[in-house]
């Protein structure tokens, strides 16, 4: 390592970099991911580098180095406040570029030694050790430019004001930031100035600026993962063993040999089981693993995928193939919650001796389905691979685990490998992983040389999915004579990788004096699970707050008043805060017509069975059901706490976008098996709420305790809306939904036929 | 085969089997990558393009039958941002991945020419694409607050 790139690592250089030493700083500029405003700029890559943060150009432009990618929750612009707000700059002066993983590689870890790889190379942008990294960033560069200016005017830099660009004294002096950047980035201070306090900031928590990309979007001008085209790239139709773990036994490539445009067929054999790690991963490697999968080159993509349908494949199922139909997993996962878990994931006092001393005790069984993400960028990625180099496009949700991925499916040396992250048409958490990287990359290795754009059709996309899993419960509880649980006990089950985490996601099981929960994994479920948006939590928080419902109703309580009665017994203000919120502002207890009713549910994502961690969020679902049984959402409240909030319109944008979600997972998705092979393959099988659909959403602020964190807004409305819904459908027809998605029962009540 | 497409007021030259799907002659040989694929069955609406003034999904229109027809994509709509919908969307938020947001400003465009001040029920009908980020109230709000600068 040089001294200059030790240097680098400390926090503060200030160094011109001409082009010469912007590639000294291993800053591969991202040829098809360029700058996310409005207009490229020529100068980049030119300016001074205030850390590997932040680089102002000769004309006072700024470019902020953002580590994760934008999947639409505006953690861009997040980065772009931080910087913002300290460097006291224009707002039109930022542009954002994605920070390369391989510089990250060059310079030991300069950027993921703050938070570690895993929070910083994926979402999660208002975490404090990121917006200190970047508020010291800029601070520093800021003080530079006043000690710059100092200097030139004689007079002392304490008294020098910096403003929208603009250095000012009181002695009338007055320049653009541009005027003293290359004297600035050769000041060295005394000491690095610390971030300003939160009580003296002007624009976070106060600006809600929109995300700066947006003008990119609308010109359809923002370069997707589909969008790239590197010279000479050719494409390829890729499909994978249609039951999850099969084998490709054989294919007729003299088939289709001379068909238009037609190139090559590239075989993908699985991962060897047991390969040992090449680097040091983000996620577990072993979550990107390859299975056999054949795809089709060609000149352009319509005739790849034309000859991929006319390709004679022969696979070999493997032993997925014998679940036959969904129905059979299902009652694996629900014969796996009838007997004791394998693990204790919890266990409080005595449940056993509360459920012999009798009493009423409520029992229920809950399910939910595999799900797919279904982003509306089906998954595909951009691979050009050479003896000694690699480089790919990626719509990654976690740039570095793609970097990550293709140095182990490649073998090359991480030096050798490039990583252009692209704009990214959806997350929810398929794209984290990095199998579709891995997959592209290794099939561009059967064809290279040539850059190859690998895509998976709609259907392949939603059929090769990393599932939200199929989930079972079972719970069981005790009542006291004052109507609250005594004891609880709760088993679930999942296939391999299911995720238990979304236990410590409730306040319930913690404040119930005797609980017990169990897990148990039903190993021979072949299909392959995922997060999905609340991974856990989606399926926790619908299982105990659908049971909490159905202990309101045997203890013949109003469903929010028995919420307050259980929740304030946890250390954490922010749950009756939030029902009382509902319960004043969604109409709550006032009289709706015959069909319609008013369901609630709370939880919360990130606590980890802590209080006042991660965000705790309650919303009430007004509902009608016909006497058919079509179910139609009128209208859904939020209330939620996050600790506080930075940019109050994003916030806003990310809870009504995550109640539609959370509200299509509970009432449509699910997807079945038949034969090992996952049914449902594009949206016409798997319907999605649409504008007709979509129901009035009032957002609550006033749920906020103000306690200091500004916690996580994506995922935490996708678990209650869910519950709250199956809530009022319960109180309508008298029919509990005890699985997702409603859709598939029959809600028909009072005579009314189905 | 050769078919001359009439492009955002262009002709342009595309040679490509007739049954291939205009979005992708328009993504691929013409290398307008705004107009989007997300599903390939008409149900999406991401490719939603213009057709001789109606709203289309281009994915299920085929190159042969492009020709002779004026085809607007989102390039043609205002390529530097200057078509209301643009500014309106920009200004309020809208998307959010941003993916189906070239169909959804198609399909809103083609409402505002159908009908220049929308109902409720005027933006379900026209507007009935897929957006799975969940950004259904924004655009809703946005169509209505175009019709009204346009109004104004």
């Amino acid at each position: 390592m040089t001294e200059h790139m030790k240097l680098s690592r400390r926090g503060f250089i200030s160094t011109m970099l001409g082009t010469g030493g912007a590639l000294v700083m291993g800053l591969s500029r991202p040829v098809v991911a360029a700058t996310l405003g409005a207009k490229p700029w020529d100068s980049f890559g030119e300016g001074a580098a205030f850390t590997p943060w932040l680089q102002i150009d000769p004309t006072g432009k700024v470019t902020v180095y953002v580590t994760h990618p934008d999947i639409g929750n505006g953690v861009v612009t997040q980065a772009c406040s931080y910087i913002r707000e300290e460097l006291a700059c224009r707002w039109e002066d930022i542009r954002a570029e994605y920070a390369a993983p391989e510089r990250d590689h060059a310079l030991g870890g300069v950027y993921s030694e703050v938070g570690g790889p895993l929070g910083y190379f994926s979402g999660r942008s208002t975490f404090e050790d990121r917006r200190t990294a970047y508020m010291t960033a800029a601070a520093g560069a800021r003080e530079r430019l006043k000690a710059a200016a100092a200097e030139a005017w004689g007079v002392d830099a304490s008294e020098i004001t910096a403003e929208e660009g603009v250095l000012s004294h009181a002695s009338g002096q007055s320049a653009p930031y541009a005027e003293f950047v290359a004297a600035a980035a050769a000041v060295t201070l005394a000491e690095e100035p610390a971030p300003k306090p939160r009580e003296e900031w002007t624009f976070l928590t106060k600006a809600s600026p929109a995300k700066i990309q947006i003008p990119e979007i609308v010109t359809g001008r923002a370069v997707y993962g589909l969008d790239v085209r590197p010279p000479g790239m050719v494409y390829a139709a890729l499909r994978q063993s249609p039951v999850m773990g099969g084998q490709l036994v054989s294919y007729d490539f003299e088939a289709i040999r001379d068909m238009p445009g037609v190139r090559a067929v590239v075989e993908v054999k699985p991962t060897e089981p047991g390969e040992p790690d090449r680097i040091k991963p983000a996620f577990p490697l072993g979550a990107s693993v390859t299975g056999s999968a054949i795809a089709v080159i060609a000149d352009h993509y319509w005739q790849a995928r034309t000859a991929l349908d006319a390709l004679p494949v022969v696979w070999d199922d493997g032993p997925g193939a014998k679940w036959l139909n969904i129905e059979m997993m299902e009652e694996a996962a629900m014969a796996a919650v009838r007997a004791p878990g394998e693990t204790v994931e919890l266990s409080v006092g005595d449940v056993a001796a509360e459920f012999e001393a009798g009493g009423t005790v409520v029992e229920a069984e809950y399910l939910t389905p595999y799900c797919d993400h279904v982003q509306l960028e089906p998954l595909n990625c951009t691979a050009l691979i050479t003896e000694n180099s690699a480089e790919v496009w990626a719509p990654a949700q976690h740039t570095q685990q793609a970097f990550f991925v293709t140095v182990q499916e490649t073998g090359l040396a991480p030096e050798q490998v490039k990583l252009h992250q692209t704009y990214v048409g959806g997350g929810f958490g398929r794209r984290v992983f990095g199998d579709d990287t891995r997959m592209a990359v290794a099939v561009a290795k059967g064809y290279p040389g040539v850059p190859v754009q690998v895509i998976w059709s709609r259907e392949e996309s939603v059929r090769q999915g990393r599932y939200r899993p199929l989930m079972g419960a079972h719970m069981k509880a005790r009542l006291d004579d004052d109507g609250l649980p005594s004891a609880l006990q709760m088993r679930v089950s999942g296939g391999p990788g299911f995720f238990s985490n979304g236990l410590a996601n409730t306040a319930f099981p913690l404040v119930v004096p005797n609980a017990q929960i169990e897990s148990t994994v039903v190993r021979d479920f072949h299909i392959k699970a995922g997060p999905l948006r609340g991974p856990g939590y989606n399926s926790f928080v619908f299982f105990h707050e659908s049971f909490i419902d159905e202990l309101a109703e045997a203890a013949g309580a109003d469903p929010l008043d028995y919420r307050i009665r259980i929740y304030e017994k946890w250390e954490d203000e922010g749950w009756v805060k939030i029902l009382n919120v509902l319960k004043e502002k969604s109409g709550w207890g006032t009289p709706l017509p015959t069909g319609q009713a008013r369901g609630v549910a709370i939880g919360n994502w990130g606590m980890g069975g802590r209080p006042q961690h991660g965000t705790t969020l309650g919303a009430v679902v007004h509902a009608e059901v016909s006497t058919e049984g079509r179910v139609k959402v009128h209208r859904i409240d939020v209330a939620f706490d996050s600790g506080r909030v930075m940019n109050r319109d994003a916030v806003q944008v990310q809870l009504e976008g995550g109640a539609i979600f959370g509200l299509n997972l509970a009432m449509n998705e699910k997807l079945n098996v038949q034969n090992g092979r996952i049914v449902e393959g594009n949206y016409d099988e798997y319907p999605l709420i649409r504008m007709a659909d979509t129901p009035e959403i009032h957002i609550h602020f006033e749920g906020l305790t103000d306690h200091d964190r500004y916690d996580e807004i994506g995922e935490p409305p996708v678990g209650p809306v869910g519950p709250a819904l199956a809530s009022a459908i319960a109180q309508i027809t008298g029919k509990r939904p005890r699985s997702q998605p409603y859709r598939e029962h029959d809600l028909s009540w009072g005579g009314g036929e189905a | 085969m050769a078919f001359t497409l009439n492009v955002n007021g262009t002709d342009m030259e595309v040679d490509a089997a007739p049954e291939t799907p205009l979005l992708w002659a328009l993504r691929d040989h013409l290398r307008l990558t705004g107009t989007k694929f997300g599903c390939g069955i008409a149900q999406c609406g991401a490719c939603t393009v213009d057709i001789d003034g109606v709203a289309t999904r281009s994915c299920q229109f085929p190159v042969e039958a492009a020709e002779g027809v004026k085809i607007t994509t989102i390039e043609g709509l205002g390529a530097e941002g200057e078509h209301v919908l643009q500014k309106v969307w920009t200004e309020m938020n809208v998307p959010q991945c941003g993916y189906c947001q070239s169909g959804m400003v198609m399909a809103a465009a083609a409402l505002l020419k159908d009908i220049p001040e929308p109902s409720d029920a005027d933006i379900d009908l026209y507007v009935d694409n897929i957006c799975r980020c969940g950004t259904y109230p924004r655009v809703r709000q946005a169509i209505h607050r175009a019709a009204e600068l346009l109004k104004a």
